[in-house]
């Protein structure tokens, strides 16, 4: 049957048909549907599968890996830098191996797009030493999870399937087998002891890995023979040729597009299994031709273990550009440039940048993301730069509220839970170069609980001072309000215990805690001063304020049951102080700048701009219709 | 016959969901779709685009200055995106005066056809705002520049997919 599919639900419906039993993830772009699309097909295909919304990736992982050591077929997925955090289990388990398929997606993201950095998981994969698939498209990320389960059960080792942002968010009409009527369910006899490998020390590691490198050898051997690596505009005739190509993932489909646009047909060595790469088989490709372009992304995985390069050309040496995504136009150009090089003839590329420079001489400016309309960190951080002005220092973090960058209140982010840390790290330099600027850090729920309770911890035990604003909006936001462990439900809706933020900070030692609505702007000032002067008090110490108030996009019944119709009055000036300052998409100034206007098909009625216009031009509706 | 297809809007716009549709209704019709959204970050009000393939390919991204059309649903980010539409498009548009005078002695000499249509009142003189994006896509696919008729929109398996509406609210 041919099915419209998301990369991710393609994914999805690979890890439901092969039979896995545990299924768990940490959200984050592009990765966050895989777990919703596991949920929707088992309900669908009536399976048996545990689901689990992770507090972190690397609980996630170690979730699914033991159930792997129990027999059990388990996945687990991630964003690219979520497997940084899942990295430590990852190194370990490459060594102990498993029983059950255990399959790990961290997708990565070239460009990038949503993320900090665009690293390459397959090089993490060839780190860690374990074998990683790479996808072209979602048809394929289908049938490779499948291959993916069994490499891992054959050879008892985690699998990686990388997919990139554009096969994760490509859809793609795809024939889907019909899944077997009873799914394969691993070796299904739970955990059997071991210690030699499941508690191995030292002595034994070493034997375990001398165990992983002769898996790695077998694979690799049986890679060289897979159908996932296969070539085509293959010439039947063994000849020498000018150039050849050697290509994976998304970059693959725009190459072969690109060539036949060009009317080139230099064959392309598809490379469906980047690590181990099959060596032989590359090196017999190679052979064949004066010079090979190597096409892959985000970073050079395949060009990096060919033995002999010297015909190699790719990102290593700069032929490919060495950062970002291989757009259809990059690849366009490379490829004219190589067919140039190698002396075929080549037809002027299509010209693609026949409108561009007119409409770069327009100068549209970028429309930049924004917090939502109604969005209670835009009046947490307002009211936030109210206190403390433009000198304290705002650490932040990791999630909706880095947009916080646009209201110039986010000075840092470096990952998930680096609010708390350098914070810390700011105060102790400070006492040495004597800066004593206020220092407030910012973290979101989901993101205090993946990573900011530890660093709070050490905050705390090493007497570090400043203020800590949890911003509470009950779900994981910007990857689509996925549950954490502090709301009562769970992945598929079945109820769960909740666990309180107040209650871990308080237990981290914090003395002063206090949770407040950021809607009540003046309160909630006054709150952010009592708690900076508690960091400067002689018995004080570091101060958390939980600013609660529910996602708009996730909850906005407290808004519906009280909703606050405003409007600007004639006295606007134009000033453009609310819409810098608060910036919220439904104050939009006039074309011609002389005033601001409520843009009513976007405003929420939240009445949080009548405090950003300091000159009073923004009032409640009702208290216009009451002068009239 | 290959036809490639640029969705672009703003988020909130229901970009995706169109794409959704355009595709449901192509596939609908026997045709093999590839298509690219934009998730995350740029959910957050920020541009969308969404490239559309219908008949063939496997390489999700239109290249600019190939495509055949460019179905908008707000005038600037309809500037933003022509530099994808190919000598000969087309270029179907949610605007009540056309695109900027400064493009269209060019789009003129490239053969390019701007037909504009002010979805925002039709969908508020049909009662429901937040259909904008299914009047362009309707008055695209009238003008027979979506490569399917009207009725296979209305085909369409998604068509009845309840709009997402909250932090969205849209009010007449």
């Amino acid at each position: 049957m041919t099915q419209l599919l998301l990369g991710n639900d393609a994914i999805a419906l690979g890890m439901v048909q092969s039979g896995c039993r545990v299924m768990t993830a940490y959200p984050g772009t592009p990765s966050s549907e895989i777990l919703a699309g596991v949920v929707k097909f088992k309900k669908k295909l009536g399976r048996e599968i545990y689901t689990e919304w992770s507090a972190s990736e690397k609980v996630a992982f170690e979730v699914a890996l033991a159930a792997s050591w129990s027999g059990l077929r388990a996945a687990t997925a991630m964003k690219q830098v979520g497997l940084n955090v899942a990295a430590d289990p990852l190194f370990s388990a490459a060594y102990t191996g498993v029983v059950g398929g255990f399959v790990i997606v961290p997708c990565d993201d070239p460009g990038p797009m949503s993320s900090q950095t665009e690293q390459d998981s397959r090089l993490m994969a060839l780190t860690a030493k374990v074998p990683v698939f790479d996808p072209s498209t979602p048809a394929e990320a289908l049938a490779m999870t499948q291959a993916a389960f069994e490499l891992s059960e054959r050879h008892c080792l985690p699998v990686i399937l990388r997919p990139t942002t554009r096969v994760c968010h490509a859809v793609q009409s795809v024939d889907v087998p019909t899944a077997p009527a009873a799914a394969p369910n691993g070796h299904n006899a739970g955990f059997k002891k071991d210690p030699q490998r499941w508690a191995a020390t030292p002595v034994f590691r070493l034997k375990l890995h001398n165990e992983l490198n002769a898996k790695l050898a077998d694979i690799e051997a049986e890679f060289e023979a897979s159908p996932l690596n296969y070539s085509v505009n293959q010439p039947s005739a063994i000849s020498h040729q000018p150039l050849g190509i050697i290509a994976s993932g998304v970059v693959f489909t725009t190459a072969q597009e690109a060539l036949a646009e060009l009317g080139a047909e230099a064959p392309i060595l598809k490379i469906g299994t980047p690590f181990p790469l099959p060596r032989k088989r590359a090196m017999e490709f190679i052979a064949q031709f004066e010079r090979v372009l190597v096409l892959e992304e985000p970073d050079a995985c395949i060009e990096l273990q060919i033995p002999d390069r010297t015909r190699v050309n790719g990102r290593l040496d700069g032929t490919v550009p060495n950062a970002g995504e291989l757009s259809p136009e990059i690849v366009m150009s490379v490829l004219a440039e190589a067919l140039d090089r190698a002396g075929l003839p080549v037809p002027p590329p299509p010209d693609d940048a026949a409108l561009s420079a007119i409409v770069q001489s327009l100068k549209i400016a970028p429309r930049r993301p924004r917090l939502c309309p109604g969005c209670s960190h835009r009046s947490a951080m307002f009211t936030m730069k109210r206190t403390f002005g433009p000198n304290a220092i705002y650490p932040g973090d990791i999630g909706c509220y880095s947009l916080g960058t646009n209201l110039r209140a986010i000075d840092t982010f470096v990952d998930m839970g680096a609010a708390v840390t350098m914070a810390t790290g700011f105060y102790q330099a400070g006492r040495i170069t004597g800066d004593k600027r206020p220092i407030v850090a910012l973290i979101g729920d989901s993101t205090f609980i993946h990573s900011g309770i530890v660093p709070l911890a050490n905050a705390v035990h090493t007497g570090a001072r400043f203020v800590l604003l949890v911003l509470d909006n009950h779900t994981t936001a910007m990857t689509g309000t996925q549950p954490t462990p502090a709301n009562d439900y769970t992945a598929e809706g079945d109820i769960a215990t909740k666990i309180s933020i107040p209650d871990i900070v308080r237990a981290c030692g914090v003395k002063f805690v206090a949770v407040a609505d950021p809607y009540d702007q003046e309160p909630f000032k006054a709150l952010l001063e009592e708690a900076q002067a508690f960091t400067r008090a002689p018995e004080g110490g570091l101060a958390v304020i939980i600013a609660d108030r529910p996602c708009v996009l996730y909850d906005d019944s407290p808004i519906e049951a009280n909703p606050i119709p405003v409007v600007v009055t004639e006295d606007c000036d134009g000033c453009r102080y609310c819409v810098e300052a608060f910036e919220c998409p439904a104050l939009v100034l006039r074309a011609d700048k002389s005033r601001v206007d409520i843009d009513y098909r976007i405003c929420v009625e939240c009445g949080q701009c009548i405090d950003a216009c300091y000159k009073g031009f923004i009032v409640p509706q009702m208290s216009v219709v009451s002068t009239q | 016959m290959e036809l490639k297809l640029i969705l672009a809007g703003i988020g909130g716009q229901g970009v995706v969901f169109a794409t959704k549709v355009l595709s449901q209704a192509a596939m609908g019709r026997g045709e093999r779709v590839m298509a690219s959204e934009n998730h995350g970050m740029s959910q957050r009000g920020g541009s969308v685009m969404s490239h559309v393939k219908i008949g063939g390919s496997e390489a999700p991204l239109i290249r600019r200055g190939t495509a055949d059309a460019l179905v908008a649903f707000d005038r600037v980010e309809a500037m933003r995106s022509l530099p994808f539409v190919r000598a000969g498009g087309s270029v179907y548009v949610n605007s009540v005066n056309g695109l900027d005078p400064a493009v269209m002695a060019r789009l003129t000499e490239l053969g390019i056809g701007v037909f504009s249509v002010e979805a925002d009142a039709c969908a508020r003189e049909l009662g429901a705002p937040a259909v904008t994006n299914l009047v362009v896509l309707g008055f695209a696919a009238a003008h027979s520049g979506l490569g399917l008729s009207v009725d296979d929109l209305k085909n369409s398996p998604k068509r009845n997919h309840s709009y997402r509406q909250r932090g969205l609210r849209v009010r007449p």
